[in-house]
C-alpha cells in the first residue's frame, strides 16, 4: 500500500508455534477504519472467531497504531489494543499514552497481531530489523516496574527501548489486569493483562527510528498550527489538568450530584471529607510534579510522594479520578494516603483501578448485608470505609490470594457466586465508573451501549455534554436528545482513540483540526464527514465482534436495577433511569447508529457501510 | 352608538405588552413612540379596535394603556387613544388586516434619507436582503407628508399604500404596517428595518479605500455617487432576477401555526429552544419571528421555525418526522438535507444582517465579492480560521460539505447556516460570534484600514 504516515506492514506473532511473520496492511483497511481502535477492530475480526475462550489460545491481541503516530501532533503516541475481553466476554478495547506506541511504529510497523500461546513465560523484542520471541523467565512474577527497569536497561541515546509489559496479575490471569508501559501508563480496561497472561507473554519491548512520510506539509502543518493554538487557549488544555490532574473533577462532579458512594447506592457525601479526595487537596499535599506522555503539551500526569505505612517515602504516579473515585468515596473511603498507596500498588501489580474499587466496593456492600461471610473473606471486616485494608486487597488480588481469588473475578461473577448479582454495579461484566447514571441520561445510555461494557471513555463522555461542556452542553435530563447525543460522544472518542490522540484535546476542540492533520499527513480525503462514516463504521464493527461473540442486547445493554429503582436527588428533584426510559433511549440510539430496533445491523446496512462477514479469517 | 365597555382583556393586554416590550429590544421605537391596533370580537359579540394609548410607553404598557374603540363612529375610548388612531381604523378596516402597528423603524428611515428639499417624492425603497424583498415587495413606498403625524394626508395616503403594500415608509419618521395579526404586523417592522440596516451597511463599507476620488474637494461626492452606483446596481441586477441573488424565497409568514408547541413536557429541551430563540432576537442575529432552528432525534426533528422570538412572545415548536415531507418548504428541506448527510445534532439558519451586507463586501483592487470572511479580532481568530461565504446559487451538496468542514457557511443573499454536534446553545454561538466578527470587519473597513494586512498570515493555510 502507498497510504502516507502508515509503514503499510502488519507484524503477526503465533506464540504457538513461534512463526513470526509480516503481511502487507491493506490500503482499504485504513481507509476504511484508518489506524488505531478502528484498524485493530478490523484486524481482530478478521482473525479470530469471536465465541473463542478469552482466556485460550485463539484469542488475538491486536495492538494498533495510527497514521499521526510517528508525526508531531500533539497527544498522538497512543497506542489501542483489541482483543476479546476475559471480563465481559466481548470486545476488550483499550488504550493508553506513554510512549510506547510511538516506539513500536518506529520499529516499522503500523499493526502488532499476537495470537496462541507461549510453552513458557516470553517477551516480544521488536526492532526494525529482527522480531524475536525471547525467553521470559528472569522477568516472570517481577512487578511491572521492575520489568521494565530491566527491559529498558539496554537503551541507546537516542534509541530507548520501550518496553509494554504485565505484572503479577496479568500472570495470575485476574480478569481486569492492566498492561503498562513507562511505568505508570495503562491499558486498563477489560482485562488486556490477563490475555497477556494467558499467552504466557510478559512484554513486548521496541526500539527503532524508522519515519513516517508526509504527503501535504503545507495542509498538515495547518491543522496542526490550528490544534496547537487551540490548546493554547482552552483553559482546560492549558491549565486546569496540568495543576490539578483529572482528579480536579471530583468536587465538580459533586456539585452535579454525579459522584457515587457505596458501590453506587447514593451520591451523598460528607463535604469535609470529600475535600480530602479531591484534586486540590492532592496538588496541595501530594504532588511533586506533572508530567506528560509523549509529545502531550497537557501535562496531566500526578507525580507524587507519600508516606508508607513504616513512614517511609514512597513516590508514583497517581491518583487519577477514576482511581481516587473507585477506590475513595465508592467504597466509602477518604483516606488519600491510603487511596495513592493502593495506587501505586495496583500500577505496579497491574490492576485495572476502576474495575479493582467496583468489585471491592460490590464485595462491601455484600459483606454488610450479610450475603459474604468473614468465613469467606478469610476473616476481612470488609465493610465499607476500611481504608487500611486497601493495599492488602489489591496485594490478594493481583495473587489470587485468600478472597483475592473471588475479587479477581470482577463484580459480577464475584456477586453472583454469593448470590445476588444485583448487587454488581456493571454493564456487560464491566464495573462502573465514578459517574452515576441517574445524574446524566446521556451517561446512562453510553454506559448501557458501549462496546466494551460500562465504559465512559468507550460509552461516550456524557459528562462534558452535562455540565462543562460550555456551548456544548445538553440537558441532563433530555430522553430525546441524549441518543444522538451520545452516538455523536461514542463517535468523536471513536476517532480520537483511532488517531491515536488523548480525549482531553477534545476540550479544545473537536475533531475539525485532526481531519485537517491526517487527510494533510496521508494525502486521503480524511474529511469530517468521511471521519464520521468511519466512526459509525467502527462502531457497528465492534458491534458485530459482540453479536457473534453471544451478546445478548434485549437483556445486557442495560443498566442494573439499581438505577432504575432507587432515585436519588439531582437539581432538586428523585432521578433513575426507569427501564421504559433505558428502552425508549436504547431503541432511539440503536436507529441513530442505523441498526434494527433489536440492537441488530441488518444485512443491507453492513452492505453499505461496507463491512464485511468474513468467514475466509486469517 | 355601540354597547361596549372600556375593558380589560388579559388576553390581550399580554399579546400588546409583549410585543410593545419586543419593539423596544428590537430598537424600533422611542420610550413612547410608535403605537399598536387590533380588531377584536368582544365577548358581547361586537367588533372593535384595541388600539394603544398615546403617549404610552410601549416597553412598559399597563392595562389602562389599551384603548377600546369603536370602528364605525367616535366615542369616549377616543380621548386616550394614539393620535394616529384615523390611520390605524382606516387600516384595519382593509380586507385581511387584523392589525396594525407604526414603529420608528430607524435603520430604515435613515436608509432613505436624502439631502433634497421638500416637498418632494422619494423614490420607492429597494430591499437588497431576501426577507424584505419577498416579504415585504422589490418597491416599498417612501411618503413625504408636510405634516408626518397623525394627519389627515396620512390618514388618506397610508391606507391607500396598505392596501397594494405591506408596509409603507413615512419619510423621515417610520413605517406603518398591516397584518393578519399582531404579531406579524411586528415581524414586517423588523424585516423593513433590518433592510434598512442591510443597507446602510454595505454603504458603510464602501470607503475612499475603495474609490478612486480625485481632489480632496470632491471625496465625498464621489463616495456618495460610488454608494448609490454600487447600490444602484445591485438592486437593477436583484430586480432583474431575483432567484439569481437570493438563496431561495424564505417561507411565508405561517399564523396558522402559532402558539402550537408538540412537546411541551421535555421541559429542559423547551428551554434550551426558549433560551436561543430569546438570544437570537435579542442580540438581532435574525429579524423577529424570521430564521429556523432544530435538534434532530432518531427518526423526527424538533423544529423551531420561527427562530427569532423573545421570550415572551415564543413562537411554534414543532415535532416532525425527519424523512422528507411533500408540504416540507425549501428551510425545512435544507434541515433534512443536513441531517440525512451528517451526525450533527442541531443546525440553525440565521438571516445575520452583518453577515449578509458582509457578504457583498469587495476588497480594493479586486472585483468580485469576498468568498471567506477571515476574523481579524481575538475571539474570532480563537473560533475560526475561516467562515466560507458562497453564492446564492450554492448547491446543498456543496453547502453541506462547507458545514462539514466549517460548521458555519454564510450564503450570500440567503442567510447563515450553522450547524452543532451537540446543542443549540453550541450552534447558537456560531452566528453570534459571526455577527462580532463581521462588526470588527466592518468597522476597521470603515476606519480605512488595510483588511488584507490585518488577516492573521496563517488563515490563508487555515
Amino acid at each position: 500500500m502507498a497510504v502516507a504516515g502508515y509503514h503499510g506492514r502488519v507484524l503477526e506473532v503465533d506464540l504457538s508455534s513461534g512463526d513470526i511473520r509480516v503481511r502487507p496492511l491493506q490500503a482499504e483497511d485504513v481507509l476504511l477504519y484508518l489506524g488505531g481502535r478502528g484498524l485493530g477492530t478490523k484486524l481482530l475480526y478478521d482473525r479470530i472467531d469471536p465465541t473463542v475462550d478469552p482466556l485460550g489460545p485463539d484469542n488475538v491481541i491486536v495492538i494498533a497504531t495510527s497514521p499521526l503516530i510517528g508525526s508531531q501532533a500533539p497527544t498522538a503516541a497512543r497506542g489501542h489494543m483489541v482483543y476479546k475481553s476475559p471480563l465481559t466476554g466481548y470486545i476488550g478495547t483499550s488504550n493508553s499514552g506513554g510512549a510506547w506506541a510511538y516506539g513500536f511504529k518506529a520499529t516499522g510497523y503500523d499493526a502488532l497481531a499476537i495470537r496462541g500461546r507461549a510453552p513458557h513465560p516470553v517477551f516480544i523484542d521488536i526492532t526494525p530489523e529482527k522480531v524475536e520471541i525471547r525467553d521470559a523467565g528472569h522477568l516472570w512474577g517481577k512487578n511491572t516496574h521492575e520489568t521494565t527497569d530491566i527491559l529498558t536497561a539496554e537503551s541507546a541515546p537516542g534509541n530507548p527501548c520501550r518496553a509494554l509489559v504485565i505484572g503479577p496479575a496479568g500472570e495470575n490471569l485476574v480478569r481486569y489486569a492492566a498492561v503498562a508501559n513507562e511505568r505508570n501508563r495503562v491499558y486498563g480496561r477489560c482485562g488486556p493483562g490477563a490475555v497477556f497472561g494467558s499467552k504466557r507473554l510478559k512484554a513486548i519491548r521496541v526500539r527503532g527510528k524508522e519515519k513516517i512520510t508526509i504527503a501535504d506539509e503545507a495542509r498538515y502543518r495547518a491543522g496542526l498550527d490550528q490544534a496547537l493554538y487551540l490548546m493554547k487557549q482552552a483553559p482546560i488544555t492549558k491549565r486546569l489538568l496540568r495543576e490539578l490532574g483529572t482528579s480536579g473533577l471530583i468536587l465538580l462532579i459533586n456539585l452535579i450530584n454525579m459522584l457515587p458512594h457505596r458501590n453506587f447506592q447514593d451520591v451523598e457525601h460528607d463535604e469535609e471529607k470529600l475535600e480530602r479526595v479531591s484534586g486540590e487537596y492532592i496538588a496541595r499535599n501530594y504532588l511533586e510534579k506533572a508530567g506528560s506522555c509523549y509529545l502531550c503539551p497537557i501535562g496531566c500526569q500526578r507525580h507524587t510522594a507519600v508516606k508508607g505505612a513504616d513512614g517511609s517515602v514512597r513516590r508514583g504516579e497517581g491518583p487519577e479520578y477514576e482511581t481516587a473515585v473507585l477506590m475513595g468515596p465508592v467504597c466509602d473511603i477518604y483516606d488519600m494516603d491510603a487511596i495513592i498507596r493502593a495506587n501505586y500498588l495496583a500500577n505496579e501489580l497491574g490492576l485495572d483501578t476502576i474495575s479493582f474499587g467496583g468489585t471491592v466496593a460490590c464485595v462491601m456492600e455484600l459483606y454488610e448485608r450479610g450475603y459474604l461471610t468473614p468465613e469467606q473473606t478469610g476473616g476481612l471486616e470488609l465493610r465499607f470505609g476500611r481504608a487500611d485494608l486497601l493495599e492488602k486487597l489489591v496485594e490478594l488480588t493481583a495473587h489470587r490470594q485468600g478472597i483475592g481469588d473471588l475479587l479477581a473475578e470482577g463484580s459480577y461473577r464475584l456477586a453472583e457466586r454469593c448470590g445476588h448479582p444485583e448487587r454488581a454495579m456493571h454493564v456487560k461484566k464491566l464495573e462502573i465508573p465514578g459517574y452515576d447514571p441517574r445524574a446524566s441520561y446521556a451517561q446512562a445510555l453510553g454506559y448501557m451501549t458501549s462496546p466494551t461494557g460500562a465504559c465512559h471513555l468507550r460509552g461516550g463522555y456524557a459528562v462534558s455534554l452535562a455540565f462543562f461542556g460550555g456551548t456544548r452542553e445538553i440537558p441532563r435530563f433530555s430522553l430525546l436528545q441524549s441518543p444522538i447525543a451520545i452516538r455523536n460522544m461514542q463517535n468523536t472518542g471513536i476517532l480520537q482513540d483511532s488517531l491515536g490522540i488523548c480525549r482531553f484535546t477534545g476540550f479544545a476542540f473537536s475533531v475539525d483540526p485532526w481531519a485537517r492533520i491526517v487527510s494533510g499527513l496521508t494525502g486521503q480525503d480524511f474529511s469530517t464527514a468521511r471521519l464520521e462514516e468511519i466512526a459509525n463504521r467502527i462502531a457497528s464493527l465492534e458491534r458485530l465482534f459482540n453479536l457473534e461473540a453471544g451478546l445478548n442486547p434485549e437483556e445486557e445493554d442495560l443498566l442494573p436495577a439499581r438505577f432504575a429503582e432507587v432515585p436519588i436527588m439531582a437539581e432538586g428533584k428523585p432521578r433513575a433511569v426507569t427501564l421504559e426510559s433505558q428502552l425508549q433511549m436504547r431503541r432511539d440510539y440503536y436507529r441513530a447508529r442505523g441498526w434494527n430496533d433489536d440492537g441488530r445491523p441488518g444485512q443491507e446496512f453492513l452492505r453499505h457501510m461496507k463491512i464485511q462477514r468474513r468467514n475466509n479469517r486469517i | 352608538m355601540a354597547t361596549h365597555k372600556w375593558q380589560t382583556s388579559e388576553e390581550i393586554f399580554r399579546l400588546f405588552r409583549s410585543i410593545g416590550r419586543a419593539s423596544l429590544l428590537y430598537d424600533i421605537q422611542d420610550s413612547h413612540s410608535g403605537n399598536m391596533a387590533m380588531r377584536w370580537r368582544n365577548q358581547a359579540g361586537e367588533e372593535i379596535v384595541v388600539i394603544t394609548a398615546t403617549g404610552s410607553q410601549k416597553g412598559d404598557l399597563e392595562p389602562n394603556h389599551l384603548c377600546y374603540l369603536s370602528p364605525a363612529e367616535t366615542d369616549f375610548g377616543y380621548y386616550k387613544a394614539s393620535s394616529e388612531t384615523d390611520i390605524h381604523v382606516r387600516i384595519l378596516s382593509l380586507p385581511g388586516a387584523q392589525a396594525s402597528m407604526h414603529a420608528h423603524v430607524k435603520e430604515l428611515v435613515m436608509a432613505t434619507l436624502d439631502d433634497q428639499p421638500g416637498p418632494k417624492t422619494p423614490p420607492p425603497f429597494v430591499p437588497v436582503d431576501p426577507l424584505a424583498f419577498y416579504h415585504l415587495g422589490p418597491e416599498i413606498p417612501v411618503d413625504w407628508f408636510a405634516v408626518p403625524s397623525g394627519s389627515p394626508e396620512m390618514a388618506k395616503t397610508i391606507p391607500a399604500r396598505l392596501a397594494e403594500h405591506p408596509l409603507t415608509i413615512i419619510y423621515g419618521h417610520g413605517a406603518m404596517t398591516r397584518g393578519r395579526t399582531l404579531k406579524e404586523a411586528f415581524y414586517h417592522l423588523c424585516l423593513a428595518n433590518n433592510a434598512g440596516y442591510i443597507v446602510r451597511l454595505i454603504e458603510r463599507q464602501i470607503t475612499p479605500r475603495n474609490v478612486d476620488s480625485g481632489s480632496k474637494d470632491d471625496a465625498s461626492e464621489v463616495l456618495k455617487a460610488r454608494r448609490q452606483a454600487f447600490l444602484q446596481e445591485l438592486r437593477t441586477k436583484i430586480k432583474a432576477a431575483p432567484e439569481r441573488h437570493f438563496h431561495f424565497k424564505p417561507p411565508a409568514y405561517n399564523i396558522e401555526i402559532d402558539g402550537r408547541c408538540d412537546f411541551p413536557d421535555e421541559d429542559e429541551i423547551l428551554k434550551e429552544f426558549r433560551k436561543a430563540g430569546n438570544r437570537i432576537f435579542e442580540s438581532r442575529l435574525s429579524p423577529f419571528h424570521t430564521g429556523s432552528m432544530s435538534v434532530r432525534g432518531v427518526d423526527y426533528l424538533l423544529y423551531a421555525p420561527q427562530a427569532s422570538r423573545p421570550y415572551e412572545v415564543g413562537g411554534p415548536l414543532l415535532r416532525l418526522p425527519l424523512a422528507p415531507a411533500p408540504g416540507d418548504d425549501r428551510e425545512l428541506e435544507l434541515h433534512k438535507k443536513i441531517y440525512a448527510e451528517s451526525d450533527f445534532q442541531t443546525v440553525m439558519h440565521c438571516y445575520l444582517p452583518e453577515a449578509e451586507a458582509h457578504a457583498h463586501y469587495i476588497y480594493p483592487g479586486e472585483d468580485r465579492p469576498l468568498d471567506r470572511i477571515v476574523p481579524v479580532d481575538a475571539e474570532g481568530s480563537f473560533l475560526y480560521l475561516a467562515i466560507p461565504v458562497t453564492g446564492p446559487d450554492v448547491s446543498d451538496e456543496e453547502l453541506i460539505r462547507l458545514l462539514h468542514d466549517y460548521k458555519l457557511v454564510v450564503v450570500r443573499g440567503g442567510g447563515v447556516w450553522a450547524v452543532g454536534s451537540q446543542s443549540l446553545s453550541e450552534v447558537l454561538h456560531h452566528p453570534s460570534s459571526l455577527r462580532e466578527i463581521c462588526l470588527y470587519r466592518i468597522a476597521a473597513s470603515e476606519r480605512g484600514l488595510d483588511l488584507r494586512r490585518m488577516e492573521p498570515e496563517k488563515a490563508s493555510r487555515w
